[in-house]
């Protein structure tokens, strides 16, 4: 009998996800474990695994397709088995004690604490974010195809290389005729275009519309490079990835009333404790200890640890901290849950884990919800300064910067030290400018102090 | 000290070509040569070995022409006849050249040529004292000569190309060590004089390159009908030679012949150049880097032709090159120089080739579509009694269009333009085949292959299906 794949369930509030890609073809060998597909959910490309040997029989779910959790997507078995008649739609919920078909078993060091903290807030409920599900399957970039035209125009049109969209017709009710072509073609000064006949084939099968196209053979003679370019220029539908970060940060920045607040923070002294713990076998990196100075710093000040929609504020009872990751192609942000319980040690680990998740894309969405604060750090790509936008459902982020040796102003000589600087994002619809003062200071301070790291470490 | 707008170094076909557009174009030109005016390909290369091909082709005829009705008895040749008329039409073309040169007011110096700084050139004349000139813009084209491995020994019986043209008479016996284009020439015009040749090649098979449906014609015609002996896919070591000739081991077999001709591959002639001093730099090969333009990385500093890396080594291509950077060099512009490059190989049977061969579309990833029309279905063919070979379009599967084309057998280096017209101006398959060809002709072939892509050729069985 042979057995149906299911799209995997993916957390608790993914409910659909596309499959990008099909590791296996329809009548190969695959092995329990070994990668079938690859989904792309709201945030994160995940590989699944297959949970039987055999032969893949049948794929019900092509590349592209969106289809909602625990759907039939394939099925495996032995050759020749007959796939079931009458394909389910979805399968049944799973028993609670199948195993979870989670597409990458866990590993070991989970970041979340063995148990919830007992300042733990209920989880938030998530910020009022635009619904995925809300969105056109495929962002069609295409104008609308209910075109009042007469067969034969269209067939000039297409003929022609030409879009009849840009038409106007002068039919009953504005119906393009083959004479609204011809005038069209006229007004264009078609008669004179040279094209290569290569490139107006590959224009009338791409739908390029050959008038936008610039040729740069001899005397402008349009050759298939260009209409080559013409389709590479085409507008394409963002990954979903980017759709989403497109429509949170820009919710953020067009809702949020922004302000910066930056310090110069001298990292000589603790770069060299760095150095020494590094010697003695402790290897930190500078993100933990900025890390670690936001987590207690947060929690001196609750208020840049709280959320507002505008109307009220909520303090969140535990700093999950999200950390900024950059991708290829995108940009996530796994959460460090309750922050304030976890040692610099664990910090350490749990950043480690969750960043490799995030850039081998094997971060699950739950791993990515809930932050309440923010650290974006660029420190690695040799800037001065950044400004960063709040994620949305938090007050505040902090950019951290490049370290580089700065000429400063030590008891009033100039000295040269390790400068980094910080610059704070804050809501300021319920933080002010004497709040994200203190707050930055705070963090800069800690940073400057020797003293209290030998006691953290 | 004599200042010129644009400065050519070797008068070879990427130079001279180079100098007499420059001249064309207004610009005070000055070209420089340290041997004789036309380089390799007039003088030790493409119109020698031409000359020689023509002779051989016409005994290979006289003496083959039986089933065409003639009779001619004591067909013979003298090959001291053949290669003065050689050496006549190769001083002919030099003194066209010569002539040209000085009809548009180029400057030729003859000497070996150095830089002194980026825009002075330093000239060095085989006597009287060296002079330095002032050039606001340079173009290096000074080509490349055969490479002669070192296991070789240094012997009269041991030749590359150009020694091989410069020697009065022919072997009795040939090794031809390499398959290239230059060594299967060398391997068909010895073998038309009765030369008992064998080719050497390391490599699986000879002129790997090209399309292999037209290597399998040649190569079966060079050992069926010449019957020389092609030996590929392993070395030819211990090379020694005699006082009769040379010996050398292919695998187990010991080869030796009268002389041995050395012909694998050419290297490009940067020494003596003191390129550092317009601060550029040959790659490891020797090969000077040019951009799409033909331009160094040194301002105003130009090379074509052989000398460039990534040269197909073809005169035809040196010469588009060396148009191209006179142009940019006395408009200023950076136009991009041509870079489909028809190559035409004068064996027996030819071939000509132009743009993509079919394995190197596939592996770009595209579909093909292929339409082969065999002289063998010709009617001009068979009358002229050539029907081997044939003509082979490669089509893009999607939009028709003409990625390449290959023939071989009679003629195909000459049919090969046409085809070479059509793939720049990306003619379809279609185009083509709607393009009214003479009968009868050869070049008829083009036609009915274009159709024969569609499966619509009228002279050709339709496909089973």
């Amino acid at each position: 009998m042979p057995q149906a794949v299911l799209l995997p369930k993916l957390g608790q509030t993914v409910e659909e996800a596309a499959i990008v890609k099909w590791h296996k073809q329809e009548g190969d060998t695959v092995r329990k474990g070994e990668v079938l597909f690859e989904i792309e959910t709201d945030k994160a490309v995940l590989e699944a695994e297959s949970f039987h040997d055999g032969t893949l029989l049948k794929v019900l779910v092509g590349e592209g397709r969106t289809v909602p959790v625990s759907s039939v997507v394939a099925y495996v078995g032995k050759p020749g088995e007959k796939i079931p008649e009458t394909l389910p739609a979805a399968a049944p919920e799973p028993a609670p004690a199948a195993p979870e078909p989670a597409p990458e078993p866990a590993p070991a060091p989970r970041p979340e604490p063995p148990a919830a903290p007992p300042a733990a807030a209920p989880e938030p409920p998530e910020p009022p974010a635009p619904t995925p599900a809300a969105r056109p399957e495929t962002p069609a970039p295409r104008p609308p195809s209910r075109l009042f035209i007469s067969p034969r125009a269209r067939a000039l049109a297409r003929d022609r290389a030409v879009d009849p969209a840009r038409i106007t017709g002068s039919g009953p009710n504005g119906r393009i005729t083959v004479r609204d072509v011809k005038a069209y073609l006229e007004a264009h000064h078609y008669a004179a275009l040279r094209i290569s006949p290569a490139a107006k084939r590959l224009a009338v099968m791409e739908g390029i519309d050959i008038l936008t196209v610039r040729g740069t053979g001899l005397s402008g003679r349009i050759m298939t490079a260009d209409v080559r370019r013409a389709i590479a220029e085409r507008p394409r539908p963002l990954s979903k990835m980017r759709t989403i970060i497109a429509q949170r940060l820009t919710e953020s920045f067009r809702d949020t009333p922004h302000f910066y607040v930056s310090v110069s923070v001298d990292m000589t002294d603790l770069l060299r404790y760095r150095a020494e713990l590094k010697e003695q076998g402790a290897a930190y990196k500078v993100t933990d200890f900025i890390l670690e100075a936001v987590v207690l710093t947060l929690t001196e000040f609750p208020v840049v640890n709280s959320v507002t929609d505008g109307r009220t504020i909520r303090w969140r009872g535990s700093v999950d901290l999200g950390l900024a990751v950059g991708l290829e192609d995108g940009l996530v942000v796994p959460v460090i849950r309750s922050a304030e319980t976890l040692s610099l040690g664990e910090l350490h680990e749990a950043a480690q884990i969750l960043a490799g998740k995030a850039r081998e894309g094997k971060l699950l969405p739950d791993e990515m919800k809930g932050g309440s604060f923010t650290v974006s750090n660029m420190g690695m790509f040799d800037v001065d300064n950044f400004n960063a936008i709040i994620n949305p459902g938090e007050a505040a982020i902090l950019a951290v910067a490049s370290t580089r040796p700065a000429p400063v102003v030590r008891d009033g000589a100039v000295v040269v030290r390790q400068i980094m600087k910080l610059t704070l994002s804050v809501d300021h619809r319920i933080v002010d400018g004497t709040t994200g003062a203190q707050f930055v200071n705070a963090v800069k301070a800690k940073l400057e102090d020797v003293e209290l790291w030998k006691s953290l470490t | 000290m004599e200042k010129f707008d644009v400065t050519v170094i070797g008068a070879g076909p990427g130079g001279y070509p180079a100098a007499l557009r420059a001249a064309q174009l207004g610009a005070r030109t000055a070209l420089i040569e340290k041997e004789v005016l036309g380089g390799t390909c007039l003088n030790w290369g493409c119109i020698p070995t031409k000359s020689l091909i023509a002779s051989a082709e016409r005994f290979h005829q006289a003496a083959h022409g039986d089933a065409l009705g003639l009779r001619a008895a004591d067909v013979g040749f003298d090959y001291g006849v053949m290669w003065k008329r050689k050496n006549d039409v190769v001083a002919k073309l030099r003194g066209g050249v010569g002539q040209l040169l000085k009809a548009h007011g180029v400057t030729v110096f003859n000497g070996a040529a150095s830089f002194a700084a980026r825009n002075r050139i330093a000239v060095a004349p085989a006597s009287g004292a060296p002079h330095e000139i002032d050039s606001g813009a340079v173009i290096i084209a000074t080509g490349s000569v055969s490479a002669v491995p070192g296991f070789l020994p240094e012997s009269e019986h041991v030749v590359e190309s150009r020694a091989f043209l410069d020697q009065p008479d022919l072997p009795q016996s040939l090794i031809v060590l390499g398959g290239g284009v230059i060594g299967c020439e060398f391997a068909c015009l010895a073998a038309r004089l009765g030369v008992r040749v064998t080719v050497v090649e390391l490599l699986e098979d000879i002129l790997t390159g090209l399309d292999r449906d037209a290597v399998r014609v040649l190569r079966k015609s060079m050992e069926k009908t010449l019957h020389i002996r092609i030996l590929t896919g392993s070395p030819l070591e211990q090379v020694a030679v005699s006082k009769h000739g040379v010996q050398g081991r292919f695998g187990r077999e010991t080869l030796s012949a009268e002389r041995l001709l050395v012909s694998v591959g050419r290297r490009p002639v940067t020494a003596g150049l003191a390129l550092e001093n317009a601060g550029l730099r040959a790659d490891e090969h020797g090969f000077i880097e040019i951009d799409a333009a033909c331009a160094t990385a040194a301002a105003g500093v130009y090379a074509v032709g052989d000398v460039t890396a990534g040269s197909t080594q073809l005169a035809h291509a040196a010469t588009s090159q060396g148009v191209t950077a006179a142009e940019n060099a006395v408009r200023g512009a950076r136009a991009a120089a041509e870079t489909l490059v028809p190559a035409c190989v004068f064996t027996a049977p030819e071939i000509g080739s132009v743009g993509l061969t079919e394995a190197a579309v596939r592996q770009a990833g595209r579909s093909v579509r292929t339409g082969l029309f065999a002289f063998a279905g010709l009617g001009k063919a068979l009358a002229a009694d050539e029907t081997e070979g044939f003509v082979k379009w490669i089509a893009d599967a999607e939009t028709d269009q003409l990625l390449g084309a290959h023939a071989v057998g009679a003629h195909a280096t000459e049919l090969i333009a046409e085809a070479a017209l059509a793939v720049r101006q990306e003619l379809t398959a279609e185009e083509v085949g709607r393009t009214i060809h003479c009968h009868p002709t050869f070049a008829e072939a083009w036609m009915e292959a274009a159709h024969a892509a569609h499966g619509t050729c009228l002279h050709q069985p339709p496909k089973r299906r």
